[in-house]
């Protein structure tokens, strides 16, 4: 196995990956038995001072199935900790005190200014590596809260300069996704004094609606709400706001990734666009803690095969290559070529060709084989992604100066 | 039967089709079952709409997803076999007909009858099928069956472990709600039978009678005690007789003769009544056996024990069955059915103990239906025109396996469907 440890603001971690401040990070005794499945760290289950009484509804979560692919999308209205502050500082010193060398990042969230104050300090005397200031949970009961504060940027700088005043553990400000740039709140961040950013937070959705009673799920005994939703359906969004901030120079802050982690692959794309360490909670609801082996031996196998030495040399490798669409060379041109032997003639491809595409194919009924007429193909390519038989359909590029031929007008 | 997939199941099942151009699985069933389409609406979450497309084709929908050999149809088209293995088209059929049931949707109502009365011989799956659909239609249907209760060979010829009688009876029960009539323990017998439907008002006759007459090994001794045919064995199983074989084979050693489906029935059918020790006995070797690889599978899974390549040719005992005499066989030359011929060898008889034979071969139209009217027979089927499904009385119609001979569910389905057509066409043709 490869070192897998990474330095994130000045902490050592013994590998990037963190259970994200959930359900799965609720007490010691869950996180105690993360770590001995693999994880090297946890955002700890966001703590709130007992001012004010944090209920969960009930249920809390829903699933958004695709067919038969099960919580491809997660949405809940879990609330931040419902236990006493002091069990969970409890929780965190027995943590660091049986677990060193795991890295606890305290998340918390104030309900005023003051609140983040005493938050921020009780948890780095409790023994607290880092701290993660959750402005980002976009279903918070309690009014003027959670994402509210995340798109309310000066507060975002206020708050994070409060709590930079009363530590001197690196300050992670985590990020709503439901913003236009959140390049915006991260600089606010950064001006308020954070030391890191972690991002996404849940996105702010609707996954189901019951058809008899008209309630959206979860139906919280006659009512539904807009509320946060995660999983891999959202791994592309959250893909878009890591390269995002990570390719702004002005920012400059390590991220925490988060967004739909289940496999090696996941994690090695949110290293790859800029994120040090990644979050996972959504994931392990689904699957539970064990999903890290494969984390694990997949990234130490990948980094093998590509000579990579350490998990900072991959940090915003591919960011140099993700570009804006103008900087395209248009004139360099292709099509999608078949392998016909393998064709088993399912007959998709001419399906969506006719709907969706150029009108390329055509269907031989005798041979159930389709017909490619080359100068009608697109190069969509959505041909290769439903076709059932593996690496059948490929990209081909064109020679230069050939000319994709475009439907006629109907004769009128 | 075992049990039928949930809807979690089936929608993971359907997840798997390739949703096929032109789906050659709906090319493949004689009636006409589409599951291209039935397929893909359970994958759009059109459960109803699945539903309706089922049993719109096919009032037996239900009892050809439990009972068809699919793998040899539907199935065997199925695309998805390049990849790994077909879509279990069968089971997803059989659940969205008992989820139907299950939420109570029914997608076939019932038409207002007003036009000619239409007789029909014989209730199983041809006759009501036809019965179906023209009723649909409009038409007075009666259907005349001989036995106890409606089904055919549904019921008499196919064990309930094979085919539940609370699904069939289901399906059945929905054809009549359609405003069929089904007269049971009402044979159409004797000279000119057809003639006196006439007379009573009936413009059309389709005649799905079946075969229920067993061809007989016919060899020394069986007369005795304890030698049956299948179609006697199954049919009493389903009978106040049931008791009857029950006692028959319990604890007793029997041998099944015949290596088809039946004989598979036969053989497990008498296994589940509590025989001691069920031996098939057949004479070809094991892949020449007729039945379904499945069937197959599953009677040696029961503890069925194959004779294969045995010919019996003696019964003995003393008023009852006590022994069977057979010669040991090996294949020849392929016969007319493309299948090595057995070769008895001289010499080889052995003498095995047997308390009952169950004889399952084949089975032939019973004689009384030549009576009937004077149609044209091939044999032992009844000339029709394929085109109609005409016979050589314009007026009379006829499918099933009287006369394809023995045949598929699907296909007794398929003419019940065609001649249902052709009597709707010959009737309103001529203006009544």
């Amino acid at each position: 196995m490869k070192d897998l440890s990474i330095d994130f603001c000045g902490v050592k971690f013994m590998n990037p990956f963190m259970l994200s401040s959930s359900p799965v990070s609720n007490c010691a005794e869950m996180i105690a038995r993360a770590f001995d499945a693999g994880w090297g760290g946890v955002a700890y289950k966001t703590l709130a001072t007992q001012m004010t009484k944090i209920i969960h509804p009930s249920p809390r979560l829903n699933k958004y199935n695709n067919q038969a692919c099960r919580m491809v999308g997660l949405q809940n209205v879990e609330q931040v900790s419902d236990r006493p502050l002091e069990h969970n500082l409890k929780d965190i010193k027995w943590l660091k005190k049986n677990y060193p060398k795991h890295i606890v990042v305290a998340s918390i969230m104030g309900f005023s200014n003051k609140e983040w104050e005493i938050l921020a300090k009780a948890s780095e005397d409790a023994g607290a590596d880092m701290l993660e200031l959750n402005f980002s949970c976009p279903h918070m009961a309690i009014e003027g809260s959670g994402s509210k504060v995340g798109q309310a940027f000066d507060l975002v700088e206020l708050f994070t300069e409060t709590v930079k005043k009363a530590v001197s553990i690196p300050v992670m400000a985590k990020m709503t996704p439901n913003i236009t740039d959140m390049n915006e709140p991260a600089m606010y961040a950064k001006n308020g004094g954070a030391d890191a950013i972690s991002a996404i937070n849940t996105v702010a959705a609707i996954t189901e609606i019951g058809l008899d009673d008209l309630i959206p799920k979860p139906n919280v005994f006659g009512k539904g709400a807009v509320s946060g939703y995660s999983g891999p359906c959202v791994k592309p969004i959250a893909l878009r706001f890591m390269a995002e901030m990570a390719q702004n120079p002005e920012l400059g802050l390590p991220i925490s990734g988060i967004g739909g982690i289940e496999t090696w692959i996941d994690v090695l794309e949110f290293l790859l666009l800029g994120a040090s360490t990644i979050q996972v909670t959504t994931g392990i609801i689904h699957y539970g803690y064990r999903i890290v082996e494969d984390m694990m031996e997949g990234l130490s196998d990948y980094m093998e095969d590509k000579g990579f030495n350490s998990v900072s040399e991959i940090v915003g490798k591919a960011l140099p290559n993700v570009h804006h669409t103008d900087e395209f060379d248009l004139s360099r041109q292709g099509v999608a070529e078949y392998d016909l032997d393998r064709c088993i003639g399912c007959g998709q491809c001419y399906i969506i060709c006719q709907d969706a595409g150029g009108q390329a194919l055509s269907w031989d009924a005798e041979n159930r084989r389709p017909v490619m007429d080359e100068d009608r193909c697109l190069s969509c390519m959505a041909c290769s992604f439903i076709c059932p038989v593996e690496d059948m359909i490929h990209y081909k590029e064109m020679p230069k100066g050939w000319v994709r031929h475009d439907p006629e007008p109907m004769e009128i | 039967m075992g049990e039928g997939l949930t809807l979690t199941l089936a929608t993971e099942e359907a997840a798997r089709c390739l949703l096929c151009f032109d789906a050659p699985c709906s090319q493949a069933c004689p009636a006409g079952t589409d599951p291209g389409s039935f397929i893909r609406k359970l994958h759009f979450r059109n459960v109803t709409g699945a539903i309706r497309t089922i049993k719109k084709n096919n009032p037996f929908g239900w009892t050809c997803g439990v009972v068809c050999p699919t793998a040899r149809l539907c199935e065997l088209a199925c695309s998805r076999t390049a990849i790994d293995k077909p879509i279990q088209i069968g089971k997803i059929q059989r659940f969205l007909v008992e989820h139907g049931w299950a939420v109570g949707f029914s997608p076939i109502k019932k038409a207002e009858i007003k036009k000619d009365k239409v007789a029909i011989i014989g209730s199983g799956p041809a006759g009501l099928t036809c019965a179906r659909e023209l009723a649909l239609n409009g038409y007075d249907v009666t259907v005349f069956e001989k036995k106890e209760k409606a089904g055919g060979n549904l019921r008499y010829g196919i064990p309930t472990f094979r085919l539940s009688e609370k699904g069939l009876d289901r399906e059945i029960e929905e054809i009549t709600s359609l405003g069929v009539t089904v007269k049971t323990e009402t044979p159409i017998e004797g000279k000119d039978g057809l003639t006196k439907l006439k007379e009573e008002g009936f413009k059309a006759v389709f005649l799905s009678p079946g075969l229920w007459s067993p061809v007989r090994l016919g060899i020394e001794g069986s007369d005795l005690n304890g030698v049956l045919s299948a179609t006697d064995f199954l049919g009493a199983m389903r009978t106040h007789e049931a008791s009857d074989v029950e006692n028959l084979v319990r604890d007793k050693v029997v041998a099944v003769i015949g290596g088809g489906s039946v004989a598979m029935d036969a053989a497990m059918g008498a296994k589940k009544l509590g025989a001691k020790d069920v031996y098939v006995l057949y004479r070809r070797s094991y892949t020449e056996m007729p039945a379904e690889e499945k069937e197959k599978i599953q009677a040696l899974n029961d503890g069925i024990h194959f004779f294969i390549l045995t010919q019996p040719v003696k019964y003995s005992g003393k008023g009852s069955l006590e022994s069977i005499v057979c010669r040991r066989t090996r294949l020849g030359d392929p016969d007319d059915s493309g299948r090595r011929r057995p070769e008895e060898i001289q010499g080889s008889e052995f003498e095995m103990p047997f308390d009952v034979a169950i004889e399952a071969l084949a089975t032939e139209p019973d004689t009384g239906l030549r009576e009937l009217a004077d149609l044209t027979w091939d044999n032992k089927t009844i000339t029709v025109s394929d085109a109609n499904l005409q016979t050589s009385l314009p007026w009379v119609y006829a499918g099933g396996d009287i006369v394809r001979g023995p045949a598929l569910v699907v296909e007794a389905v398929a003419d019940g469907k065609k001649a249902a057509e052709a009597i709707a066409q010959h009737l309103e043709g001529k203006g009544e």
